[in-house]
């Protein structure tokens, strides 16, 4: 321990960069040299580049834990180098400037983040395991395996970024890896359409965390975690947001009195209301929620090991994680508070009544995916954030074991079923329990985490939620009459729509077990020693498996295949467990699934999580309330949940097992538009094509259309059109004949010589010390001069230079120039200083200057 | 200013005088007319103007012979000039079969 402590002290903990750094060289080897080293030497370094981090990370916990003594926070921060120096507009003393902002790329590792990186590593290094059998046969294995470890890079970037500029990094980069897996694909224009669909709802969310940056840099003057929660006191207090400009909106006058009175009204928020907000966007965009949650279940295009780790177990629980982290700020502002938790709420709800209705696997785990990330968002938004994020370890397990289960069923579904769709289709599947036992048991047990079965990791956590949401709320210590507060009505409803959500998890979830393990095996006619009849059925051989979603290479082909065959019974052999590279993570997920509920079980007195993480949210102490007795009340709430629990699961098994889905089909025949409406997703996305997309190609028209006749008709042909006429106008002196050049040489040479020719007269006056003027007369060939500095007719000097006192300024002063050819002019002038640096005054000085050359004077007969 | 008497007895203006006229004449001729060959008569023209003018002026300020040695310059310089110009003329008259300077603008095109 002590040599641990020499190698990487706190302040210097070098041992970030190892967990950072294998990942991204696995990413690097694998997708530059991937396709020459071969697909054994992809897998190990892909695990390598994993399961190194998770065994450092497993090191790192252990060092945090020995430093973490009770309420003190321990934090390891390894700085790399100086990013950037930002600047803020800031008042000091009275006078505005800009302060210098610091910002380093660094790294830091407290217990949220080390816990963090645990499950992202760990849950990370069992589906790359998985992975090397699932996509055994896939062309794209190097590519797959690159992108996988760009993605663990980029997500530890994103939770052990020190400050939000960094982490903004890496939650960027989880969004280009699950850009570039969702599309992996990409040959088919639906998966790639996915892939730039949950890029395109993802900036939508980037956006708001842009802005939250540079409000926190504003108020705070600082963008890491201390630093912003150091100054988070400024974030309090009031922040003008209307109207925008001035005090009254520029088109009010022409409203009535009323609407005008009532929209020029000056409205304040608290910038922490602002800052939570527009981190909530983000987070809403990251973590699938109301109203930017659409990409997820698209996303569910990705091969399976994707959706378990990157849209189930990890990057979908970013969002939770960065509220989390910034829980420091968010209590300081209930109203966004309650926002992310009615939010997180109705989106639990939304996305369950869309999963009744959904018959592929993957897409009833996506939606569930959706709403246990609202169970999560109502959790933190009520100001349980140990809860949450309790929520987001149990879920990534179990959840990450639902989605590698599904993944195992249509691995042994495609032997037969080559159409992606209907190999994902619950109507093919049923009764495979007996042919897949351990995928069987493992899907069971997480389906008992996932629906809360008493004692599962699931019953603890959404238990917790459940009792915080009824008992927790954020209140600002003493706050003043009027300031935002917490409706008991919002904690209620939260509640309410928390039970119901549950209820119906454990519906759908049953509805799912029972749809695909139990029954009559629907998927194709059971033949004993089957064999192929021809080349594009031996796909029963495990030799010559195209396996699971793999067998996109050869898709089209397939797919064609089965539609010709569409009326005939489809014949096949037994459905076949998977291998135990596959088995084995759902095996240790199932397992944790099971048993990680104990650290933070809270009704058998297990506080481990709550203890571990609390010298973390430290900050939120005094913000985050209880109702009165809320001590007494964590056994009787067990009940909703038990409850909610034995209806769903009850009901499903009455409505599927025992009636064999016959209530369900009687409940579709009444309500056929009803259920039409949940299978078509409640036509969100037909909402969004019809108002955004519309909008934005309504824009897009605009903006062709004044491309094409303003820009391009208008500006484009002014200015061709000008420089055509010049170009005209100087085309007629370009006549090719050496004897128009020769006259235009003449003319020049002509006013050259004219210039020279006459006498010039202009004065250069200057102002001395005592008001007294100096004025002198131009030079040129054979100049002399006659002053008459009083104007009374009388020449007074013949040099060039005269001064005329101060008290005869005002008099106006007469100079004669006359020439080397005795050609004289008369000016008359006011003595007035010439205003200095005029161009005039450097073209005047030419011929004094010329003048003054002896050699080229001409002037030799006045010499 | 005095007019500076020569041995001739006339005056150096009426010198200046005729180098202009024999000058302008030249520029004149070389700008309006349009045979080559007298054009390239009117440049010898101006040439000589200015010799004149240089042989004039070195009389009137006899101490140097600079005036005298520029002259000769020119005329050497004016010779060349006469060789290579109506080598240029005969080629000029290869290709266009005419020697009518409106004919010589392929600059422009």
């Amino acid at each position: 321990m002590d040599t641990l402590w020499q190698l990487f002290p706190q302040t210097d903990f070098i041992l970030l960069a190892f967990i950072l750094g294998l990942p991204l060289l696995g990413a690097f080897t694998n997708g530059v040299f991937g396709k020459r080293l071969g697909k054994q030497a992809v897998s190990v370094a892909g695990l390598a580049a994993v399961g190194i981090p998770f065994l450092m990370s497993v090191v790192a916990f252990v060092m945090l834990h020995a430093k973490q003594e009770g309420e003190e926070p321990a934090r390891f921060i390894w700085t790399a180098w100086r990013w950037l120096t930002l600047s803020k507009l800031s008042v000091i003393n009275g006078v505005p400037g800009e302060v210098p902002v610091a910002l380093d790329v660094a790294f830091s590792i407290d217990a949220l983040s080390g816990t963090m990186a645990l499950i992202v590593t760990g849950v990370g290094f069992l589906i790359h395991l998985y992975s090397t059998k699932y996509m055994e046969e896939d062309p794209g294995f190097y590519r797959f395996f690159a992108y996988l470890n760009l993605f663990i890079f980029s997500m530890l970037v994103l939770i052990l970024g020190n400050s939000l500029p960094v982490m903004f990094v890496g939650w960027e980069g989880v969004g280009l890896c699950s850009y570039l897996l969702i599309g992996f694909w990409f040959s088919e224009e639906k998966n790639a359409a996915a892939g730039k669909k949950a890029f395109i709802a993802n900036r939508i969310g980037d956006f708001g965390l842009l802005v939250a940056m540079g409000l926190l840099l504003y108020y705070t003057g600082a963008l890491d975690w201390a630093g912003m929660d150091a100054n988070r006191a400024s974030l309090l207090g009031e922040q003008k947001i209307w109207p925008l400009v001035g005090d009254k909106i520029w088109f009010s006058p022409y409203l009535p009195d009323g609407i005008a009175t009532w929209l020029n009204r000056e409205r304040s928020v608290s910038p922490a209301t602002l800052v939570g907000l527009s981190l909530f966007l983000g987070c809403a965009g990251k973590s699938a929620q109301l109203p930017l949650y659409v990409w997820l279940p698209d996303a569910m295009a990705g091969p399976t090991p994707v959706s378990a780790l990157i849209h189930a177990a990890t990057m979908v629980t970013a969002g939770v994680y960065l509220v989390c982290r910034m829980a420091g700020i968010f209590v300081l502002s209930p109203t966004a508070m309650m926002v992310v938790a009615v939010v997180g709420a109705l989106t639990a709800f939304f996305a369950a009544t869309i999963a009744f209705a959904q018959n592929d696997i993957k897409k009833v785990l996506a939606y569930s995916t959706v709403s246990q990330l609202g169970y999560m968002f109502m959790a933190v938004g009520v100001g349980a954030f140990s809860a949450g994020f309790f929520h987001v370890m149990t879920h990534a397990f179990f959840k990450a074991c639902l989605f590698l289960g599904s993944g195992s069923v249509i691995y042994a579904m495609h032997s037969r079923i080559h159409d992606s769709e209907a190999s994902q289709d619950m109507r093919n599947m049923g009764g495979l329990r007996r042919f897949m036992p351990i995928t069987f048991a493992t899907f069971a047990v997480s389906w008992a985490a996932i629906v809360g079965f008493p004692f599962t990791s699931g019953f603890f956590s959404k238990d917790e939620i459940l009792f915080k949401t009824f008992t927790s709320y954020i209140a600002l210590p003493g706050a003043a009459e009027g300031a935002p507060y917490w409706p008991r009505e919002v904690s209620l409803f939260v509640f309410c729509i928390a039970v119901l959500t549950a209820a119906m998890t454990a519906f759908y979830m049953t509805r799912l077990v029972v749809g695909t393990f139990l029954g009559e095996f629907r998927g194709w006619t059971i033949v004993k020693n089957f064999q192929a009849a021809d080349g594009h059925h031996n796909h029963g051989d495990h030799s010559a498996h195209d396996h699971g979603d793999a067998g996109h290479a050869a898709h089209a082909t397939h797919s064609a295949h089965e539609h010709a065959h569409a009326n005939e019974p489809l014949e096949g052999p037994e459905p076949h467990e998977s291998p135990w590279q596959m088995t084995l993570p759902l095996v240790v997920l199932a397992a944790l699934a099971l048993v990680s509920g104990a650290f933070n079980a809270h009704v058998l007195h297990s506080h481990l999580l709550d203890t571990w993480l609390d010298p973390v949210f430290a900050s939120t102490k005094g913000y985050v309330q209880s109702i009165e007795g809320a001590e007494e009340l964590q056994l009787p709430l067990l009940a909703p949940g038990l409850l909610a629990f034995t209806f769903g699961v009850g009901i499903a098994y009455w409505v599927y097992v025992m009636q064999k889905g016959a209530p369900a089909a009687r409940f579709v025949a009444q309500f056929p538009r009803l259920h039409q409406w949940a299978v078509e997703k409640w036509r969100v996305d037909e909402l969004y094509e019809e108002t955004v997309l519309g909008a934005v190609d309504t824009l897009a028209e605009i903006a062709v259309w004044v491309d094409k006749y303003v820009v391009d008709g208008i500006v484009a042909r002014l200015t061709a059109g000008a420089v055509a006429f010049s170009g005209y106008v100087l085309r007629q002196f370009q006549t090719g004949r050496v004897q128009t050049y020769s006259a235009v040489m003449v003319i020049g040479l002509g006013a050259v010589g004219w210039h020279f020719v006459v006498p010039h007269t202009e004065v250069l006056t200057k102002v001395d010390a005592s008001g007294g003027r100096e004025l002198q007369a131009p030079s040129g060939f054979g100049y002399s001069y006659q002053w008459d500095k009083d104007g009374d007719g009388k020449w007074d000097s013949v040099e060039r230079t005269v001064k005329v006192e101060a008290s005869a300024a005002s008099a106006i002063v007469r100079l004669q120039v006359t020439n080397v050819f005795g050609w004289a002019r008369l000016r008359k002038v006011r003595p007035e200083p010439t205003k200095s640096d005029s161009p005039t005054l450097t073209l005047r000085a030419t011929p004094s200057a010329m003048g003054a050359k002896p050699g080229i004077s001409l002037d030799g007969g006045a010499r | 200013m005095t007019p500076v008497m020569t041995p001739l007895g006339s005056a150096l203006e009426h010198y200046v005088l005729l180098a202009t006229v024999l000058f302008a004449l030249g520029g004149a001729g070389f700008l309006l007319r349009r045979n080559i060959l007298v054009q390239l008569m009117s440049i010898e023209l101006m040439l000589n103007a200015t010799n004149l003018l240089l042989v004039a002026y070195n009389r009137s300020h006899s101490s140097s012979l600079h005036g005298q040695m520029f002259a000769f310059f020119i005329i050497a310089v004016a010779a060349a000039e006469v060789a290579v110009g109506l080598a240029i003329v005969l080629s000029f008259y290869r290709l266009k079969s005419t020697i009518s300077s409106d004919a010589a603008d392929s600059l422009r095109h």
